[in-house]
């Protein structure tokens, strides 16, 4: 009796310890806001895994500061309305800075809060224009912004000789800017723009909008909605014996659209993106993806958790660079100072307005057996 | 007139599907004046036990492609039917004797329930069919180049609802689950085992829902945990417009709904068409509340 009251006093001690000690080193917490689930779950799984990954990488180097970086991960379930609640829930835990999200109208419910707090928020797939537009001192993205990538649309359909061109869009923030972008640059061009419409997302079932397409007869269809529906297009297209070119906006850069269409359905699909992560050759990019491959198996799916990736490295790198967590400071720092970081996509640096600057976009084919080949 | 007939057949199959899930709303609403809420649920249910026995058993490996389906399709029937058999009487029973605001709660948690469940077993990405389960083929009507599984589930769901008609109507398990409906005390008056009725009419329900999860898997090939959502609310927009309570109502609210969604979608927006099919709702709950089948309020089911 005596002995086990003995072991249980010395482990209450030792739990008492390692508790106050856990309580006593303050640890920089960096929020990380992402669709875990809903239909973009497999993005924000990514990122969580890439932030992690990444956060792990900093702490068994000494951490930032002198203190340990802790994720607090809050789930968006890429839903606006979840967003805000997620946004403000992060932004009652102390955190120094937050990454996030994917989408654009889920990022916009959350723009506020977090400028509201003072919390540094960089996106890593919100490509909507109007996002760094409203001036939110905060606020910073990874990823380019859509009239860049409408710029680069046009072009290579002007390139590719398309003149009848249609646009689908599914009216999200995201991509009914890009269609509207895209429509007003081809007319300004003097292409014909021969079909504008939206379709539901979350469907199964577009033969309805797929028929009224052939209907118009475009010699190429412009889709700037997301993978899931952009695989279920090709599909469908496939079984009604329809064989117009498709082209994708950088949101249908991921490989499960080729699980979704079917590789015969998938071959041939463009799509427009930076590049995906095995396509960048920077030493950072590969070392990140080894070790990424080394801890998850397989490597990340697409280009957009990894920017998330970036989004975590300009934040510790404003850190170090400020020696502070002060929201104005580092503000600052990644507007004015933080000059050709290198990231995992390449060279980053912030504008006044928060968005990335630089060249990004690519062009991808899907082969025959489903994978994304860069375009020269 | 080539965009109305492939928009006629597009609106069918699609409207086929619909009517599979709203007869099961219908069912259980005739029987026991409650909207089971988590019924879209099962549908999904029926769409992921599929994927896994399809892959598991390979059952076309050793059936043949036509045989192995309609073994899956009547095994996954089997299967969401005890789910729904399970889910009345753990979600549903106990509340039988309190008011029906607790049920509709009820059933929202168990829709909640499910959809979470599955996102935890199967994950939370977009889960996919096999390519080419069965020949792609296509038949040329008129000019018209319609797939052949198409067609198959057009017919499918036509002979399952035209079972589920004949089973009603003409056995004597029928005309006991149309005497509950029409009054349970009475029912069990003249000796019928209501409770026995009622696990029957939530084996059958579920069995034809979890028959069109798998019909959309193979068809559609994309599933993932959520698309029950919004199938459901389809099926219940179609289950009130046929008139809710009916079987031949539900099959037509559904026939019909489909094709509304699909000419809408034609001739009107394609953005619109969510809008279109709850607009036709309104106006037939207005000119004609009780659906368009739902006459005989005396005899529901």
């Amino acid at each position: 009796m005596k002995r086990r009251l003995f072991w249980i006093g010395l482990s209450v001690v030792f739990t008492l310890i390692l508790g106050l000690n856990g309580a006593w080193a303050k640890s920089i917490k960096i929020g990380l806001m992402c669709p875990l689930t809903g239909s973009w779950a497999s993005e924000g799984q990514d990122m969580k895994k890439i932030v992690e990954l990444l956060a792990e990488d900093i702490n068994a180097q000494g951490g930032l500061l002198g203190a340990d970086v802790e994720i607090v991960v809050e789930d968006d379930g890429g839903d606006p309305r979840t967003a805000a609640l997620a946004a403000q829930r992060l932004a009652t835990q102390d955190i120094v800075g937050v990454i996030g999200t994917y989408g654009s109208s889920v990022t916009e419910a959350s723009q506020n809060i977090f400028d509201e707090f003072k919390i540094i928020q960089i996106a890593n797939g919100s490509t909507a224009i109007r996002l760094t537009e409203k001036g939110l001192k905060y606020f910073f993205r990874t990823c380019p912004r859509d009239d860049e990538q409408g710029r680069v649309a046009v072009k290579n359909l002007e390139k590719m000789g398309y003149k009848r061109i249609a646009i689908l869009h599914d009216n999200t923030t995201y991509s009914k800017g890009l269609a509207d972008e895209a429509k007003s640059l081809l007319e300004e061009k003097g292409l014909e723009v021969v079909f504008y419409d939206a379709l539901t997302p979350g469907e199964r079932d577009y033969t309805a909008i797929l028929t009224k397409l052939k209907a118009a007869n475009p010699e190429v269809v412009f889709f700037t909605g997301y993978y899931p529906e952009a695989g279920l297009l090709l599909r469908q297209k496939k079984e009604m014996n329809w064989n117009v070119p498709f082209i994708g906006g950088d949101a249908t850069n991921n490989p499960d659209l080729v699980k979704i269409a079917g590789k015969d359905a998938a071959e041939g699909f463009y799509f427009l993106s930076p590049p995906v992560p095995q396509d960048l050759d920077s030493k950072e990019a590969k070392e990140f993806l080894a070790a990424y491959v080394k801890k998850y198996g397989s490597a990340p799916g697409s280009v957009w958790a990894v920017l998330s990736g970036d989004a975590f490295l300009a934040i510790a790198e404003a850190i170090k660079g400020t020696k502070s967590t002060d929201p104005d400071r580092l503000a600052d720092y990644l507007h004015n100072e933080l000059k050709d970081m290198p990231g995992l996509t390449g060279k980053i640096s912030f504008n006044s307005k928060g968005d990335r600057v630089g060249d990004l976009y690519r062009l991808y084919r899907v082969d025959a057996d489903g994978k994304f080949v860069l375009q020269p | 007139m080539e965009l109305f007939f492939q928009q006629l057949t597009n609106g069918l199959a699609i409207g086929g599907i619909y009517a599979l899930i709203a007869l099961g709303y219908t069912m259980v609403y005739g029987v026991m004046k409650l909207i089971n809420f988590a019924h879209g649920d099962l549908f999904t249910i029926g769409a992921y036990l599929g994927l896994t026995l399809l892959t598991s058993l390979g059952l076309s490996n050793y059936l043949g492609p036509v045989t192995g389906v309609l073994v899956l399709v009547v095994m996954i029937m089997v299967l969401v039917g005890i789910v729904g058999v399970l889910l009345e009487r753990v979600a549903y029973r106990p509340l039988r004797q309190a008011d029906r605001l607790s049920a509709v709660v009820s059933a929202l948690g168990a829709s909640i329930f499910f959809a979470n469940a599955l996102m935890l077993i199967y994950g939370a990405r977009f889960r996919v069919y096999p390519h080419n389960i069965l020949p792609k083929v296509s038949v040329n009507i008129m000019g018209l180049d319609i797939p052949l599984i198409r067609i198959l589930m057009l017919v499918a769901s036509l002979v399952l609802m035209a079972a589920l008609y004949f089973f009603v109507q003409k056995t004597k398990t029928g005309t006991a689950i149309r005497a509950a409906a029409i009054d349970q005390g009475a029912a069990k008056l003249m000796g019928i085992d209501v409770n026995k009725i009622i696990s029957i009419v939530f084996f059958i329900g579920p069995a034809l829902g979890g028959a069109a999860g798998v019909m959309v898997g193979m068809y559609y090939g994309q599933i993932n945990f959520t698309m029950g959502w919004v199938y459901g609310l389809k099926a219940f927009i179609a289950a009130v417009l046929g008139g809710i309570g009916n079987i031949p109502g539900a099959m037509l609210g559904g026939l019909l709904l489909g094709v509304i969604e699909a000419l809408g979608a034609a001739y009107i927006s394609i953005a619109w068409k969510d809008a279109i099919a709850f607009f036709v709702l309104i106006v037939i709950l207005i000119v004609r509340p009780t659906g368009i089948l739902g006459e005989r309020v005396a005899d529901k089911v």
